[in-house]
Formats: structure tokens, sequence, C-alpha cells
């Protein structure tokens, strides 16, 4: 048995029932974060969660698992500034070993621009609760001696940011403890099976129909990655969402003494060692829409030589395998939560790159909604109506790279 | 020869791979574990010369390597410091048909495919051709001795690359002398000695062994195998004492290369192309020797309720070490059939399926270049401080900011300006193109005039601005920020041909430079260049400057009287030369961007992407002066019109205060509220004060006429910060 063994997590299976209170389209994160805190803090159990494959084997189990709030918006902050304190709990909470682990995020500025851009983000985070400073090339290099500051000769690093609370946790152990958790106290989670249209009456949405047959629900919610234009439309929506594909990749695994989580927005790549000791490397996202989860060359080529550039070590480390996960684009690189317009279906989506580390406040915002009919605060600002009101969340914060 | 294995030197034959070396030496790299000599599994991996899992079996010795043995103890380090590698190189081949592996049926496929005319390139492994992934394209992606081999195939790609053997899973199978039945073939061919050998399953080719039938139960011994034990038919045990076990268990078929080439013309041919063997469901042992997951281990999580392979592989991790399930993917396969009675499907084959380093993979990629405008040794010689700015290296400063602010405001100065967007548009379709894409009434600027302009999205924000200067009623010039004329250009190209309108796009923001000619000295500077003929403000005229053919715009972004000067690039430097010189007495000096974003904040102007953010409407940045709603269509129209109808939230607005300006970013609170950010802030030297451009949110309705920004009070005020009547300007 190795160390990293998932050795307390133990789901009960269930045939589904005809009805259930609520449904949850998706077996990710989202979903089953939702499930989750209905469950643990609303005591709202009838809830079947439906997953079209296995748990987290959408972007849930692709991601490359980096927590942090550093963002641009007072919005923004605040939400994910509430998802990293739970992040913080939720080992204690679940008693489920995440692996999580505070790192530190050093975000690497290489031009004029990108250097008035970290300090804004350091000013609107300790502003609004999230710990970020501005850092000296000087200061980079004691946070992380491995960075060759003069990027290769060609991308010398000449500022940036540091956001102490940035951390990683492992993806799939936090789906299980959230799926565990909503298991049971009653929550019913169907794998391999997958939603083929929205039961409607009129323009309600009162069920789902499935690959095992139709699921009647006093409220849907939709927690798809991917393909979530496709179910919107099924209710009658159609959402400003584009579907990109995003790649990472690992290496082998070497002795654990690379600490921080280094992004850099100009060479536009992040890498920071996982616990089991593989270099995880990622990208921004591709630019060409698409589902697919093929991976590509140019990606493993690339971001390799970008890589390299910046962290010189990596050149002699070998990679192990690559991936695609799927992010679905907003306009404003911001989530779309909450209510659609259609009585009985909401929605949690536009997790774009920033999905993972929204995982516990989404779930708990979300499940308050469900429980009370009523949009909680912190997540009014992200209503699917604020493109129609032109009241776009303009977080450049997030338009980074993971 | 000699290579040196955990710093002893060990000879070694001609022909070897260093895993042969190492036997011969009696070194085991791993310590035990059977080897396959195939490249599919863990059990000879090393570092070798710095480069850590390296299979010792697929590398050819060579004298001189260095070679640690130091997988046995946990993980290797990571490199300390840089090493710079030899650059690797990547070549580009094309050919009709690519056949992976020259075995027998991968032969065959490839005379087949030459006999039908077909351009064949064969890429074997064994000859230092590995293949690590295919891609859309069909592209191969392989590393062989001479760097990174990318081979696009016209027509297909023939996964030839046979199969692997079925390793055992039983107790004691960390043993060293254990061996498949192909690997004790090749190393008694190689001349190692295998001692007494038991063969369990199909026996090895030309390899004495005494053959024993049964199930396998557990191999014994200390370090190395003493005995096998193996369960009859009979159900009773047999001991059979031995020095090598060879183990002819079956065959899965190295398929990842045909698996993840799916979507393409990729098929696969010989053993390549069978279903794996599934062996029995193994009772005991490890099955994963990469993650160390043992049979208990799968027995446990099969009974925690994960069932799916993909959640066994991702909780016991079995099948995520560096043989990425080479090894244990029959076996778990196996296993999860016997305890839920179906066989699933192999998790997903992913690239690389064979390793290579990120210096390797990296091989011919590079850094998009950063531009240099014509004059950037003239910079440089002038001692300016270079940045990437807007997409390109810039001036910073020439060393006295101050300076070159006052030569600008007082005198006269010279930038280069050669980085921004410019564009002909020509054909008779131009008027139609530029009144649909742009909300000023096009259709109003004069000949030899120009009109600054705002560029909108279909969602009515702010894309980028810019000037139309119409030459002819069917030209006119265009011109982009520095940093959006890239994606300007884009945006132009796609609506014409949307429309399929009859225009001519000529990008001359390469062969044009540019100078600002800037102060209330300007008109002296050029009388004395030659250009007397001067048009007036927001015109345009074609004249010679200092011998130098050159489109004159007159605008001010400064603030002050000012030319652009627009000219083939190729004469830049002679006309920045002769600036300079002819100015020398008049004051001037050359000013930076530092300079330049103190001139143009007095003025109130804003640069679109450091003032303007992704939901910037003109009425938010206040610029509805700029967009004539009157006009049947332009892109966003429709948008503002119906934004417009929606009360306004925040505005971009003018601050000044007295002290330091404040940072770029900071916060700007009202009555202990968040009411926005400051974008741009500078001391203002003519003004005496700090001036800022930034966010204002409205409170009831209301912009608050004072602010908060670094604990100070801000006064918010009109802009133009500078010259409110635009006298120096127009002067």
């Amino acid at each position: 048995m190795n160390e990293f063994m998932e050795k307390k997590v133990q789901f009960k299976w269930h045939e589904p029932k005809k009805h259930y209170d609520v449904v949850i389209i998706g077996g990710g994160g989202h979903g089953l974060s939702t499930a989750y805190f209905l469950a643990t803090r609303h005591g709202v159990t009838d809830v079947a969660v439906l997953e079209r494959s296995y748990i987290g084997g959408g972007n849930s189990g692709r991601n490359t698992t980096v927590i942090r709030s550093n963002y641009g918006i007072p919005e923004a902050v605040r939400f994910y500034q509430r998802s990293v304190e739970l992040y913080y709990q939720l080992e204690a909470e679940t008693e489920r070993w995440i692996m999580h682990k505070q790192k530190g995020l050093l975000w690497l500025a290489h031009t004029e621009a990108a250097v008035r851009a970290e300090v804004a983000r350091a000013e609107i985070n300790t502003a609004f609760g999230a710990d970020t400073e501005y850092v000296t090339p000087k200061q980079i290099k004691e946070i992380c001696p491995e960075i060759d500051l003069s990027g290769g000769g060609a991308w010398p690093v000449i500022g940036g940011s540091y956001h102490p609370a940035g951390s990683t946790a492992r993806h799939d152990r936090v789906n299980w403890a959230l799926a565990e958790g909503a298991n049971r106290r009653g929550v019913h989670i169907h794998q391999r099976t997958a939603v083929t249209g929205l039961l409607m009456d009129g323009d309600r949405v009162t069920g789902v129909e499935t690959t095992a047959g139709p699921i009647s629900a006093k409220v849907v919610l939709s927690a798809v990655g991917g393909h979530v234009t496709t179910l919107a439309k099924m209710a009658g929506l159609r959402l400003p969402i584009r579907t990109h594909p995003l790649q990472a990749y690992v290496t082998n695994h070497y002795e654990l003494t690379f600490n921080p989580i280094v992004a850099s927005t100009s060479l536009l790549f992040y890498v920071s060692q996982t616990a089991r000791g593989e270099m995880l490397i990622g990208a921004e996202i591709d630019r060409q829409p698409s589902y697919s989860y093929n991976s590509g060359h140019h990606f493993l080529q690339s971001c390799s030589f970008r890589a390299i550039t910046l962290l010189p070590f990596l050149r002699n480390l070998r990679i192990l395998r690559q991936w695609t996960g799927v992010c679905d684009m907003s306009p404003d690189y911001s989530p779309i939560m909450g209510k659609t317009g259609v009585e009985g279906f909401y929605i949690t989506t536009g997790w774009g790159t920033w999905g993972f580390k929204a995982i516990p406040a989404g779930g708990e915002q979300m499940a308050q909604l469900i429980a009370t009919g009523q949009t909680p605060e912190p997540i009014a600002p992200f209503s699917l109506d604020r493109f129609a009101n032109d009241r776009t969340l303009a977080d450049r914060g997030s338009a980074g790279t993971h | 020869m000699r290579l040196i294995v955990d710093g002893q030197p060990i000879a070694f034959d001609p022909g070897d791979t260093l895993l042969v070396a190492m036997l011969r030496a009696d070194l085991h790299p791993t310590g035990g574990g059977c080897l396959c000599l195939g490249g599919d599994c863990p059990h000879c991996l090393a570092t070798v010369d710095g480069v850590a899992y390296v299979r010792t079996c697929q590398v050819a010795a060579k004298p001189g390597q260095v070679v640690e043995r130091q997988h046995q103890a946990g993980y290797p380090p990571l490199p300390e410091t840089h090493r710079p590698g030899p650059t690797v190189i990547a070549r580009n081949r094309h050919c009709d048909v690519v056949v992976i592996g020259a075995g027998e049926a991968g032969r065959a496929a490839a005379v087949e495919a030459e006999a039908a005319g077909k351009q064949v390139l064969v890429l074997e492994a064994k000859d230092g051709q590995e293949v690590v992934g295919i891609y859309h394209g069909p592209l191969v992606v392989a590393r062989t001795n001479e760097g990174m081999l990318h081979v696009h195939a016209r027509e297909e790609v023939i996964v030839a690359t046979g199969a692997a053997e079925i390793q055992p899973v039983a107790p004691g199978s960390d043993l060293a002398g254990l061996v498949t039945a192909r690997a004790a073939g090749q190393l008694a061919a190689a001349g190692i000695d295998l001692g007494r050998v038991v063969a369990v399953g199909t026996p090895p080719d030309g390899v004495e062994a005494a053959a024993v039938e049964g199930e396998l139960v557990r191999f014994e011994g200390q370090g190395q195998v003493e005995a096998v034990v193996i369960r009859g038919a009979d159900g009773r045990e047999q001991r059979v004492e031995c020095d090598t076990v060879s183990l002819g268990l079956g065959f899965h078929p190295r398929d990842a290369l045909r698996r993840m080439g799916r979507d393409w013309r990729v098929r696969a041919v010989g053993d390549a192309a069978h279903e794996s063997d599934i062996p029995p469901c193994p009772a005991a042992g490890i099955v994963c020797p990469c993650s160390g997951v043992s049979v208990e281990d799968l027995d446990f999580i099969w009974a925690q309720g994960f069932h799916e392979l993909e959640l066994v592989k991702r909780a016991t991790l079995a099948g995520t070490g560096t043989c990425q399930g080479s090894v244990c993917l029959p076996y778990v396969r196996s296993f999860l059939a016997d305890r839920g009675q179906v066989l699933q499907p192999p998790f997903t084959a992913r690239p690389v399926t064979r390793q290579l380093t990120l210096g390797e993979i990296a091989a011919g990629a590079h850094h998009q270049a950063t531009p240099r405008t014509a004059l950037d040794g003239e910079h440089r010689r002038l001692g300016a401080q270079m940045e990437r700015i807007g997409g390109w290296w810039r001036p910073w400063n020439y060393g006295h900011v101050l300076e070159e602010y006052w030569a600008v405001r007082e005198a006269v100065s010279i930038g280069d300006v050669s980085t921004l967007g410019k564009m002909i548009v020509s054909g008779p379709d131009t008027l139609e193109l530029l009144e649909r894409l742009y909300p000023t009434n096009v259709a109003t600027i004069k000949p030899g005039r120009s009109r600054y302009v705002l560029l909108l999205d279909e969602r009515g924000y702010v894309l980028d601005d810019g000037l139309i200067c119409k030459e002819t009623d069917t030209r006119y010039t265009l011109t982009f920020t520095s940093g959006g004329s890239s994606h300007a250009e884009m945006w132009v190209r796609d609506w014409a041909a949307s429309w399929g309108l009859d225009v001519r796009l000529l990008n001359q923001t390469m062969t044009l430079g540019a100078i600002n000619v800037t102060g209330p000295l300007a008109n002296d500077l050029l009388d004395r260049a030659g250009l007397t003929d001067r048009p007036p403000y927001m015109g345009y005229a074609r004249g010679v400057v200092a011998g130098v053919e050159c489109q004159v715009f007159r605008l001010s972004f400064t603030g002050e009287l000012s030319y652009e000067l627009h000219h083939p690039a190729q004469d830049s430097v002679r006309l920045w030369r002769a600036l300079l010189e002819l100015g020398a007495d008049l004051g001037l000096k050359p000013h930076g961007i530092e300079a330049l974003l103190k001139l143009r904040l007095e003025k109130g102007h804003i640069i679109v992407g450091q003032d303007t953010a992704f939901d910037s409407t003109p009425r938010r940045i206040a610029h509805e002066w700029a967009v004539k709603l009157s006009k049947p269509e332009f892109v966003g129209r429709q948008a503002i019109i119906r934004t417009n109808k929606l009360p306004l939230d925040k505005q971009l607005v003018g601050f000044e205060m007295d002290g330091p300006a404040p940072i770029e970013g900071a916060v700007i609170w009202h009555n202990g509220q968040f009411a926005g950010h400051v974008t741009s802030s500078t001391w203002s030297p003519v003004l005496g004060q700090a001036v800022m451009l930034g966010w204002l949110y409205f409170f009831d309705g209301e912009l608050p006429a004072v602010v908060t920004i670094d604990n100070r009070p801000a006064r918010r005020v009109e802009t133009p910060f500078y010259d409110k009547e635009a006298r120096h300007a127009r002067a």
C-alpha cells in the first residue's frame, strides 16, 4: 500500500428513485459540493446527483488543483476568500484527508503593464481580506530560489505578487470527501446515468429524462461542465458560454523540494509540485473552442519551452503524461450562479479555469439558494441576468491561467 | 569500454544496452522485479547522465555514461541547479504512411504500402526512434538520436508496436532473477549466465529451462530468487529451486498509440491490434509495482465502493506511475471483472508513451519575439531604459523624465510612436465599411482631416481607439493603439469579409515609422526642417521633413502643439537624427513613455486597456460624444441603445489631490465603502498636485464629489486637468 491510497472514503450506491426533491446534474466538484452542503447545512437529503460517467471524471478530476483568492474585483475576492476558508477547514469537517497543503502562490510579471496589474491585485486583495503583496525580484528569488530571474535572458522577471494562502489539494479526494459526506446523509449518487432531456411542464422544469428513465424533482440544478450550453438549451436558455480545452501535464515523481506555486503572466504557464512529487504544469486555455479531450503536441512543446525558460531545472525532468479538460468560459471570466428565469431550474457554470478553487463556496451558496429559494448575497453579482443588465464583472484578476 | 554505475566503472560489450551491461556486472538496476527488456516495465529504471527514470533496457551503453541506481531508495531529487543541456533540434518530415515498429507486422505493412506506391517512413525504437505520441494530423512525434522528429502523415499511421508480456503478480515478485520469457531468450543470446532456469507458462526460445505447469503461488528468496512455488492441477504445491524464473504469462498489446490516435487515421497491425490477454485474477502480491498497490489494496478499495476502473486507479494510484499501467492494467481489469462480473475497458491512453524530458519535447519552440522599432538603436544610443510596453520594446525614459516632460510642455520634443497600428483602407466600399464599423459619422470627415474614434464590439464595449483620416473618398488611413492593433486588424478584416465588402486593407504598422513632434516650439522645429505648409489642428497633409517624405497628422496626445510624422521605416533614423540636430538649440529632448504617460494623463486622455475594462461602454468612460446613435447602423449600436436605458453604475472620472500620487490600482473609498479603483495616477509637475483617472461607483444616483484614496481626500474633477480649453493643442 502506498501512503496516498484512499483509506477512509466509503460509498453506498442505490437504484434511482422516480422522484427526488432535488436533482443535481453533474457529479463533479460543484454538484457534489452542493449536495454536501444541502445535506449538512440544510438537512435536505432527498437529493440525487446524476453523473454520466464516474464521479469527478470531468474537469473536477482534470484540473491543476490550485486554490487561491487573489482576484481583481471585490465580489470575486470575497467569494473566493470564502472558498479558501472552507478549504482550510474541509479536512477537519469531513475527517477525510484531501491533501490540502499551503504553498504560497507567486505570480510573476515581465512587463510594465503586468507589474501595474500585480500592484493593483495586491491593493484590491488587501482591501477585501485576501492576503496578497507585491514582491520585488529579490523577494521572488528568496521565495523560489529555483527561478532564473533573467528568464533565460529573454523574459526577465521585473516584479510579481505573492499570495501566501495559495494552496493545493488532491482533486479526487475533494470530490470523494464531499460525495461521501452527502452519501452518508442519504444523498443518492448515480454514476453512468446520463441526462438526455429535461421534463417540462409549460415553462417550468419538473425533472429530468435519463438513461435510467425519467426522474421528477422539485428543483433541478445544472452543475454540468463542458456541455452546459446543450443542457441549458433543453430549458430554452441560451448561455453566454464558450467551451475551450485546457491542457496540463505531469512529470515523474521527484523528491518534494519545490515549495511554491509559480505562475507567469507573460509566459502563460504555472507549475507546482504535487504531494506525490510530480511537477504539475499547465497553461492557458486553447484558443479554439472545442469539447475535445484530445491532447495537443503544440501545447506540450511550447509550454515546456516556456517553463524551462523560467525554471531551468525542469529541463531534465521526464514527462509522465498529459491530459485535457474543457473550460466553460463566460464573457467576463467570472462564473454564473443562481436562478435562470426558468422556474425549477438553477445553474452553476462558467467555471472556466477557476472551478476547483470555488468548489466549497460554490456548493455552499448554491445549497443555500436551493434550500431557501433566495439568492444569497455573496453570489448575487454572479447571476445570469448580469449580461442582459450590463452588470458584467470586469475582473482582470480572473483572466489568469488557472 | 567502460561506463560508471554508482561511481564504479564497469566494462561492457559493443551492442550492449545499459541494462545488459549492468547485468553482466551482476548489478540489477532496481534490485529486483521481473525484467522485460521491452521498455514496458519499471524494473530497470536508473538515472543516466542526470536524467532520472530512464529505462536502461532501451538505452545503448556508451563509454563514460554515468548511471545512478537511486530508484531503490525513494524518489530521485530534483536537479538543484541549471545545467544547460545540449540544444535539442526538431526536424519535420512528411510522408504518406508512417509505420511505427519494424517487427514482422510492421515490415509487412511497410512493404504493402510501398507496393501501392506510397512514400513510407518506418520508425523503430530499437534503432533509437522512439515514438512518444500521436496527435491531431496525424502527427507522429518521435525522439531520435539526432533530436526530435515530427512526422506528418499524409495518409495514415500504422501502429506495429507489438505486445508487452504480462508480468507475474505473486508474493516475491520484487526479487531479482525474474525475467519474461522473451527477456530470458534475449539475455541468453547476449551471453548472460542465467543459471538454473525454471519456465512458468510459455517457455523461452533458445534457453534450457525446466518447465513447470500450474498456478504461480509465490517466489522465494532473499533479494535473489531461490525457488518458485507452483500449485498444480491437483491443488498440490510444488517448490522448484532455481536461479532464474522465466515467465511466459501471455501478452497485452502495446496499443496506447493506436488508442490515443482513435480520432485520426491511425490503425494497428500485428500483435498491437490484438485484444489483451486477461490473466487469472491474482490472489496475492503486488499488482502495481510503480505505486506499490497489492491485491489486498484492491480488495479493500473494492469493499469501500470504488468499482469503476478509473476510480480504482485514482483511489489506489495503480497505473499512475512511471510505466503508466503497462504492468498492472491487465491484472486490475482481471480483478474488477472477477468482483464485478464485467470486463471494463482499459483506461485512457495519453501521451507520452515513451518518456522524454521537457528539454527534449521543447525542441523547435521559440519565444514570440517582442518587436523593436526602426529607432531602437537610437534610443539605446541615447541611454534609454527599454521596456516591453504594448507588445513592443519602447524607451521608458532617457534618464531624466522631468527634463523630457518639460521639453514637451515648454520647448519641443520628439517621441517614437512607430508602434501605433496603421492601416490603409481603400476600394469602392471603404466608406461603407467604416460607417458600419465605427460609431462616428465617417461621411462627415472631410478630405485632409482626421477624427478621434472609438472601436466598439457588438456588446457596445470599447475595443480600441485611434484615428480615421480621410485622404480621398475611397482611401482612408486608420490608426490603432500599439497594444491593440493586431486584434483590431483581425476585427476589421473579419467584418470586411463577413459583409462581403469590396475593400483592400493594408497593414502598415511595420513598414511605417512615426515620430511625434510636440511642444510649443514644434512649428519652429518644422520650419527648420523645411515643412512650412502644415495642416491645421486635426488636419492631415503630405510633406517633406528634413528630406524625408512624410504624412503629417496634426493632433495632440500630449496636450501641446503636435505633429505626427509617418514615414517609411527605413528613413526613421535619418529623420530622427535630423530633428535632434535641428532642435538642439530649441531645447529639444526626446521623451520616453514615462513622460508621455504623465503628459497625456494631465490632458485626461485615456489609454484603452489601462483605463478601460472589459465592460467599458462609451457612456461609462464619458465618451458618449464619440458615438452617433442617429446613424442607422454600426457595430455595438443595438447594445448601446439597450444599455443606455439602464441606470449607470460607475464611470471613469478624474481626481486630483495634494501630495504624492497614489499607486495605480489604489482602491477608492467613499464613507468607508468601496467606491472604485485608480487606473492612472501621476504627480503633475505643471499643476503641482497629483492627478488620476479611476473608476467611481454611483451612490444613490450620484458620483461622490470627494473620495478617499491612499487614506487621503481626493476631489473628483472634470478632465482635462491641464489646458481645459485646449489652447496649447490648437495653437
